[in-house]
């Protein structure tokens, strides 16, 4: 017997922000968190503004510290961003599940518990790798584990053991790194375990940084990025005629995860229910979509099965919405497949076109928008949208926020290599002793 | 018996259990590649074992080219998805589903390994990013080391491109997980395979782990552990088991080549990574090393296809094997395994 899962508590450091309520509020104000890079000298490579998070690394460290945990967790995160941004969003909605005065798992704890996350690459850093090659190099004796665990590279899989570690998971955690579709796919799995009885309550999520310079470097070999220096908050333009590529953003969010029966056994409060899930494969082109969209329509068929629910019931879409000239036009065709006819009466929003793409964590901050915005009843706007691409040309809410009662939400996620990922959301007031 | 990942009790999976929602699930397929160039076949055989393994490892090159629907994509393959491709693609010959498209109703479990980066591709990239002083300079990358970089470097180096690659000449479109870094991650993967064929949700699962180590910087990884890994000790390796539900792999004639009897997974968060323990209790010979994420079906193919000794009995079971991990990252796993 397969349990409803309902989200009780979220968390976010994003660009816009560093909480849930920040964000959303950003993004219903159509305000873009773009600007020039700062945490390093880009000095010219092609690509020189991203969508920082702008909170100072110590003072997010602090407040995540406020969990309590080691001095690893901390030094960790100091010296990885994508570390601290995990572990405060973790704290975050831990925090926020907890508000009714019950801890998710009660008495148990974290018996039964783990965290499911997407992460991104591991930190690979220049400075030591210039160090390392010097001549006459040698090895600090001195160095604690933690900081000989950081130097050169540091492993991905470190923040979700400081999570497990700081909060009592004592569940085994999965590690995703099915890149942009990772955030995505950690919740959809964590989804699957709860449901299925697997784990008791899971925390949830994605977290990201490559606003580093072989990262920032890397997307631009690749001509991935945006070039509009010279204009950071309109670079990101999903479906606009004149995008140009994605802006790289950085982040994480986390969701608490846990079954309806329990959520209403502790009072919790339930945000939203994640209600279906679904993954494919493209099985096409390493770095372009399939041309008839197969991928990413058996994704968002999947979820809507494993819901019960058919594409007429789909109140508004979180597209992938990148801003690249080949994911834009892709999407738009399978979302036309998908919803048929109705296609143009759904709207479909592009959180990145405010925060820019967050790679292993974009999945996870785009649930935590669509639900702060369908328990609003509005829609967030897709900015930068001032020529729709004529392949572009379904309802993307350009500009300005919109009130749209939002029944189910459907938040797609597709990667470079080909892995599509979408989660269909029910607002928390269709559920039993959801919010009302 | 034991009990899967998230300690429910669970019917052990095995053969003959009817019903498509809960029945057993068999291993109709292994397959594993190994990186050749720097493993001698006796070693990685499990020395003194030498005859069959030797030459089953042999055999196991690391070569994709059979497989691969378009030759010139190999361009873009790094080792990781070579060995990747490589394993799959014996480990569905040996399910007799060699040249088959597996479509929708096929799914991929994969763990991967941390990040290979040769010296080869990051040193020309630094020469071209020093200052005089030799520190690293970002008007010097941004002018000159970042040019220096081999152009489809990102594609050979990312965790997910193996997951690609294998997608994309087997034609898997079915659901996945792409995990990652260590041994224990595998065990994960295959308790999601598991579920989803439990489900329903597809025919055939393929649980493949990889992992690149032999390179500058993996080897820098595990020499900084305490204590640490010498370089010779580490793998390059591929392994993948081909997993379905029993009634149908008796329906198609499959030959059943493991029976899984239970798994578990369990986990202790620690501050500091822990010493890796792992153990084998099936053949004569432990293969060397640390495999990553491929540990667990390498040895299993070892078992299956090069057994180390005779069969116990004629009638009988061939072998019941167990294997046991305690992973750096907390993670235990123990497994139990019946060879037909």
């Amino acid at each position: 017997m397969r349990k409803r899962v309902v989200v009780t508590g979220v968390g976010a450091v994003t660009p816009l922000g560093c909480s849930a309520p920040e964000l959303v509020d950003g993004l219903m104000a159509g305000r873009s968190g773009v600007g020039p890079i700062t945490l390093f000298d880009p000095a010219e490579l092609p690509t020189r503004i991203a969508a920082e998070v702008k909170l100072a690394l110590p003072e997010l460290v602090a407040r995540s510290a406020s969990a309590g945990g080691s001095s690893a967790a901390a030094s960790l995160s100091l010296r990885d961003r994508k570390i601290a941004f995990a572990l405060e969003a973790a704290r975050q909605a831990l925090d926020d599940a907890s508000r009714g005065g019950t801890r998710p798992g009660g008495e148990q704890g974290g018996l039964g518990a783990s965290v499911s996350v997407g992460v991104g690459l591991e930190l690979f850093s220049m400075d030591d790798l210039a160090r390392l090659r010097a001549p006459g190099f040698l090895p600090d004796p001195h160095a604690s584990p933690d900081e000989r665990l950081a130097f050169l590279q540091t492993p991905s899989d470190l923040c979700a053991r400081l999570i497990s570690r700081r909060h009592g998971l004592l569940a085994p955690p999965l590690v995703l790194v099915s890149a942009c579709a990772a955030g995505t796919d950690a919740i959809g799995a964590a989804y699957r375990l709860v449901a299925e009885g697997r784990r008791r309550w899971m925390l949830a999520g994605g977290t990201d940084s490559m606003i580093n310079p072989l990262g920032v470097a890397g997307f631009c070999r690749l001509s991935a990025t945006s070039t509009r220096n010279a204009e950071p908050a309109r670079a990101s333009r999903p479906f606009d005629r004149r995008r140009d590529g994605f802006v790289l953003g950085e982040g994480a969010a986390m969701l608490v995860l846990e079954a309806l029966e329990d959520a209403h056994a502790r009072g919790a409060v339930v945000l939203a229910e994640i209600a279906g899930y679904g993954c494919s494969f493209d099985a096409h082109g390493i770095s372009e979509p399939h041309p008839e969209a197969r991928g990413a329509l058996q994704a968002m068929e999947r979820a809507l099965r494993d819901a019960g629910v058919v594409p007429g019931d789909i109140d508004a879409i979180n597209a992938h919405g990148t801003s690249t000239p080949k994911n834009d036009p892709t999407e738009t065709l399978a979302i036309k497949r998908l919803l048929g006819d109705r296609a143009r009466s759904v709207p479909v929003v592009a959180t990145k076109s405010m925060i820019g793409h967050l790679i292993s964590a974009a999945g996870a901050v785009e649930a935590v928008a669509s639900i702060g915005c369908m328990n609003a009843g509005v829609l967030h706007p897709t900015i930068n949208l001032d020529e729709p691409d004529p392949l572009c040309d379904l309802d993307h809410v350009p500009h300005v926020a919109r009130a749209h009662e939002q029944g189910l939400v459907l938040t797609c996620s597709y990667a470079f290599g080909g892995q599509n990922a979408a989660l269909v959301l029910r607002n928390a007031r269709l559920v039993p002793g959801g919010q009302a | 018996m034991m009990t899967g990942a998230g300690g429910d009790a669970r019917e052990p999976s095995g053969a003959g259990e009817g019903g498509s929602a809960g029945e057993g699930w068999v291993v109709t397929g292994l397959g594993a590649a190994l990186g050749a160039a720097r493993t001698a076949p006796a070693e990685a055989a499990g020395g003194g074992e030498g005859g069959a393994r030797a030459a089953l490892v042999e055999g196991a090159g690391a070569d994709p080219s059979p497989w691969l629907k378009v030759k010139k994509s190999r361009k873009f393959m790094g080792l990781q998805d070579e060995l990747a491709v490589a394993a799959a693609g014996r480990a569905l010959a040996s399910a007799g589903l060699g040249g088959v498209a597996l479509g929708e109703r096929a799914g991929l479990y994969l763990a991967v390994g941390y990040i290979p980066f040769e010296a080869s591709d990051i040193d020309p990239v630094l020469r071209g990013s020093l200052d005089d002083e030799g520190r690293f300079s970002m008007p010097r990358f941004s002018g000159d080391g970042v040019h220096r970089a081999h152009p489809l470097l990102t594609f050979r180096c990312l965790p997910n491109m193996p997951a690609y690659h294998v997608s994309v000449n087997f034609d898997v479109q079915g659901p996945y997980i792409v995990s990652y870094p260590g041994p224990g991650q595998l065990y994960l993967a295959l308790d999601e395979a598991e579920a989803a064929l439990r489900r329903g949700d597809i025919d055939v699962a393929l649980v493949l782990g990889v992992t690149h180590q032999r390179n500058f910087l993996v080897e820098h990884h595990f020499a900084r552990l305490e204590p640490p890994v010498e370089p010779q000790l580490l793998r390059d390796a591929a392994a993948c088991l081909v997993i379905e539900p029993a009634s149908r792999a008796a329906a198609r004639g499959a030959a059943v080549r493991v029976f899984p009897d239970g798994h578990s997974v369990a986990y202790e968060p620690g501050d500091s990574l822990l010493p890796l323990i792992e153990s084998f209790s099936g053949g004569a010979a432990e293969p060397p090393g640390e495999a990553g994420p491929a540990s667990l079906p390498l040895r299993l193919w070892l078992e299956v296809h090069a057994p180390p000794a005779a069969p116990s009995s004629a009638t009988g079971p061939r072998a019941r094997v167990g294997h046991q991990l305690r992973s750096r990252d907390g993670i235990r796993a123990e497994s139990a395994w019946v060879i037909p």
